[in-house]
């Protein structure tokens, strides 16, 4: 399981060579299947920029990786990118002199959209709250997004907290450095948050303080709001969750240990067939793999990253190991922010490679599973013509805690540069 | 030494019924490198060597330990393996020394601040030793091998600190030097010992003690060698001696730029002790100028950073508005010798790699093992014991980690440890502890 690995610093050049040559890094020395095209100049009011002589970790879909390569940016967007482009004429430059551009990372469970703290997340007013938004409390740039751009995370899922069985609706919005909610917000409502079990509990009174209340909770909400869809008249505080029965926005999961991940597969993959991913699968979660990967639910694993807990069997146990050789769809890390704070999500993955799982498909539990798994995979999470110009330079393997963001770009605006800003993660 | 067959077999990736080389285990070795035992022969992807003045490293190298002791070590090709050794392939494995941590209080009951006196020269950290306790079995599996256990700073001096190893079931097993260090805190925790004591009356109390002790030493020297009289025997002062005429170093708690400035000044530059400073934060750095005149090294730690957060930014003097890396500001003042300590518990003593990771982290340059060599042999030497320890050379103690790659990348983790050539962790028969 000790996959190869990129070193930074001491021996970087040295092990360069080798590790670049080992399985699962694929390295596109010369993109000949692409021909170069032409770009246009960049026009007057257009804004653009063009990053030059650099490694770029595209985690598209044929995993390449390019030397010495070329992206350009044009109002926002990546309009091309590749190891043999000319640079095109008006677009100012960035020698990027062998830094390793990597997509924007990608977090879909992060509670810091309100700022500092733990404030104003979680209304819990009733046992079911799935008329609120947690845009509501959304605080743009605020100080943690800020460490978070600059630690390569730009896309974040903000959900409310666990503590009822439903808590409303997240915000899906980057971490720009600056501007307000029209800046930043991707998707709003950007989907559902459900707890499934390990925690509601707790907000119960006498009814809701079992598995079997709980679980009655959640499927008599969707028998209601189906059956509201199926007569036509769907209430006001059941309109955004009839969107996610009809498809049209998708819904995360809070569910920590077994149980609760296998009660949340059943329902809403197996009995509504909503799009769902499951989030947290820590503590003894890892022992139903196989059972998660049969219904296809993708699985977000954290902000635990090991299980020494509950295994009785005397050896931790690297939860992203198992889960990657049980082949579950769409592996995500996510930090839980602040539980885990949103700068130290590459910390998941770096741990979760020391506990054993393979490090190149880590990069991509970092960025284009979270994202495809949430219905963002057109616009984030890899570095392709069309997508967003969301993306951090790193000094080395981005997986690497001795690695250091020099910038990172969002909609192709500059949002942090160590050189100008100093360093804040 | 079933464990040991299986890494083998599996870092070469042959089969369970393939013809057995010459690089399997011999039945019998569980001893092997041990006091006593039959020779080994490690092989591994990497060797981190970590000497001082070399590169440091070996591609594809073989080592040999040998009654504890490490007995060669170099490419393949040009070490011979004696025939009656248990060879053992670590595969794409790398070796590296155990680190060696100079600001250590979890080596047993943490009562370890007798705050007695304003200065307490004469208490000895070695009563409350607990060998091979919890802490140190997770110590071990972060690769941390040797500790300063030192008192704590409650006072400008809490006593002896002592040199230990992490593993060992009795003292005598542990036990390094002692003492390993006077600690000294010259400021920042001793005001708390009475109302009133500030930086002026600390540096006083210091003065005061360290001019009594080099009396004291100097009378036992001059009697010693037939200029005086018997001086009275004091035990409170003994260290002394021992500070004076044998190099026993003064182990600083010190931080922000004028106290540390103090330290180097006062403690190397009055009273010609061997001195390192320990903390060596809070805006401490632009001292690097006078700890490189003076000669005087600097470990840093269990903070890694300057952080701009509001008051932290008053009291370190920080102007900068990102954070600062600290080791990386002291090695671009000059210091060469710069090492990295946890004050554990402080920060968890198996994570004292991470302290090396961070300083690269925030700019310390790592083109020639800094990171690897400021938990290794640096600390080594600052303290006095590179002649036992901090590198894999001829002749020193086979302290030896077995990692996944680079001890200072957090992804790499140990996986197999010897102590004196004895194997005390081993992921492949136990849990792995960390």
């Amino acid at each position: 399981m000790q996959a190869a690995r990129i070193a930074g610093g001491a021996l970087g050049a040295v092990l360069l060579a080798a590790a670049c040559g080992s399985p699962g890094w694929r390295v596109a020395r010369a993109d000949s299947r692409r021909a170069p095209r032409a770009i246009a100049p960049l026009a007057p009011g257009e804004s653009g920029v063009a990053l030059t002589g650099a490694r770029i970790l595209t985690m598209d879909g044929e995993d390449r990786i390019l030397e010495r390569a070329t992206l350009v940016v044009r109002g926002g967007v990546i309009e091309a990118l590749g190891g043999d482009l000319e640079l095109p004429q008006g677009f100012p430059a960035r020698d990027c002199g062998g830094l390793w551009l990597f997509p924007g990372m990608v977090d879909l469970h992060t509670h810091i959209h309100a700022g500092p703290g733990f404030g104003d997340i979680n209304d819990m007013a009733l046992p079911l709250n799935q008329d609120l938004r947690a845009s509501a409390a959304l605080v743009p740039a605020n100080a943690n997004v800020r460490r978070a751009c600059a630690a390569g995370v730009t896309t974040l899922f903000g959900i409310p907290g666990s503590g009822t069985s439903t808590s409303g609706f997240g915000v899906v919005y980057k971490s720009k450095t600056s501007g307000g909610y029209g800046d930043v917000v991707v998707r709003d409502p950007g989907g559902m948050k459900v707890a499934q079990t390990h925690n509601p509990e707790r907000r119960a009174g006498d009814f809701g303080a079992t598995r079997a209340g709980l679980g009655w909770l959640l499927t008599d909400l969707n028998e209601r709001t189906l059956a509201q869809m199926e007569a036509g008249a769907v209430e006001l505080g059941y309109q955004n969750l009839a969107r996610v029965h009809a498809g049209e926005l998708p819904v995360l999961i809070h569910c920590a240990a077994s149980d609760g991940v296998a009660n949340a597969a059943r329902m809403w993959k197996g009995r509504y067939d909503t799009n769902c991913v499951v989030s947290h699968g820590c503590f003894d979660a890892w022992k139903i793999a196989p059972y998660v990967r049969e219904l296809g639910v993708p699985m977000n694993a954290g902000p635990r990253t090991i299980d020494f807990v509950t295994t009785r069997e005397g050896r931790y146990v690297g939860i992203a190991d198992v889960y990657q050789d049980q082949e579950l769809p769409l592996l995500s890390l996510n930090t839980d922010s602040p539980v885990v704070p949103e700068e130290e999500l590459f910390l998941q993955g770096a741990m979760s490679a020391r506990f054993g799982a393979d490090a190149y498909p880590l990069l991509r539990s970092l960025t284009t599973n979270p994202a495809q798994s949430f219905d963002l995979g057109e616009r984030v999470g890899s570095l392709e013509p069309g997508k967003d110009a969301d993306l951090a330079a790193f000094s080395g393997d981005p997986l690497d805690p001795r690695s250091r963001v020099e910038f990172v770009l969002i909609d192709g605006e500059l949002q942090y540069d160590r050189a100008r800003d100093g360093q804040w993660f | 030494m079933l464990a040991l067959a299986v890494i083998a077999s599996s870092a070469s990736g042959r089969q369970d019924d393939a013809p057995p080389s010459a690089w399997d285990p011999a039945p019998g070795g569980a001893n092997a490198g041990a006091p006593g035992g039959p020779g080994l022969a490690l092989r591994a992807a990497k060797i981190l060597t970590c000497e001082l003045g070399g590169p440091g490293w070996i591609d594809r190298g073989v080592l040999l330990v040998r009654d504890g002791k490490i007995e060669r070590v170099g490419p393949e090709g040009e070490v011979e393996v004696p025939a009656d050794y248990v060879r053992l392939d670590v595969g794409e494995r790398w070796l590296a020394p155990g680190m060696v941590d100079l600001h250590c209080h979890i080596a047993g009951t943490f009562d370890i601040n007798d705050m007695v006196y304003q200065t307490n020269p004469e208490l000895r950290v070695k009563s409350s030793v607990i060998p091979s306790n919890p802490s140190f079995q997770r110590a071990l599996a972060g690769g941390v091998t040797t500790v300063l256990y030192i008192p704590g700073s409650g006072t400008n001096s809490g006593g002896q600190g002592v040199l230990v190893k992490t593993a060992g079931e009795t003292w005598e097993e542990c036990l390094v030097r002692d003492p390993g260090s006077l600690k000294i805190a010259q400021w920042g925790n001793p005001e708390r010992w009475g109302p009133g004591v500030g930086k002026t009356f600390e540096a006083y109390a210091l003065r005061d003690m360290f001019t009594k002790g080099r009396i004291y030493a100097q009378a036992w020297k001059d009697f010693e060698e037939g200029r005086g009289e018997e001086p009275e025997l004091l035990i409170e002062y003994e260290i002394f001696r021992k500070m004076y005429h044998e190099d026993v170093p003064a182990s600083v708690h010190t931080q922000i730029y004028q106290v540390v400035a103090l330290t180097i000044t006062m403690l190397k530059g009055e009273f010609g002790l061997n001195v390192f400073t320990d903390h060596s934060e809070v805006g401490s750095w632009p001292a690097a100028k006078a700890a490189v005149e003076y000669g005087v090294p600097t470990i840093v730690g269990p903070r890694s950073i300057d952080a701009p957060s509001r008051g932290f930014m008053t009291w370190a003097q920080v102007r900068e508005e990102g954070f600062i890396g600290l080791a990386r500001k002291w090695r671009e003042g000059g210091q060469t010798l710069v090492g990295f300590n946890t004050d554990s518990p402080v920060v968890p003593q198996e994570e004292l790699f991470v302290q090396s990771t961070m300083a690269v982290k925030f700019g310390m340059a790592n083109e020639h093992l800094e990171a690897v060599r400021g938990l290794t042999i640096i600390p080594a030497l600052v303290v006095g014991i590179d002649d036992r320890v901090g590198s894999l050379e001829v002749g020193k103690e086979a302290d030896v980690l077995v990692t996944g790659g680079d001890p200072s990348d957090p992804r790499s983790a140990v996986d197999m440890v010897l102590v004196g050539g004895r194997r005390v962790y081993d992921v492949s028969e136990e849990q792995r502890r960390f």
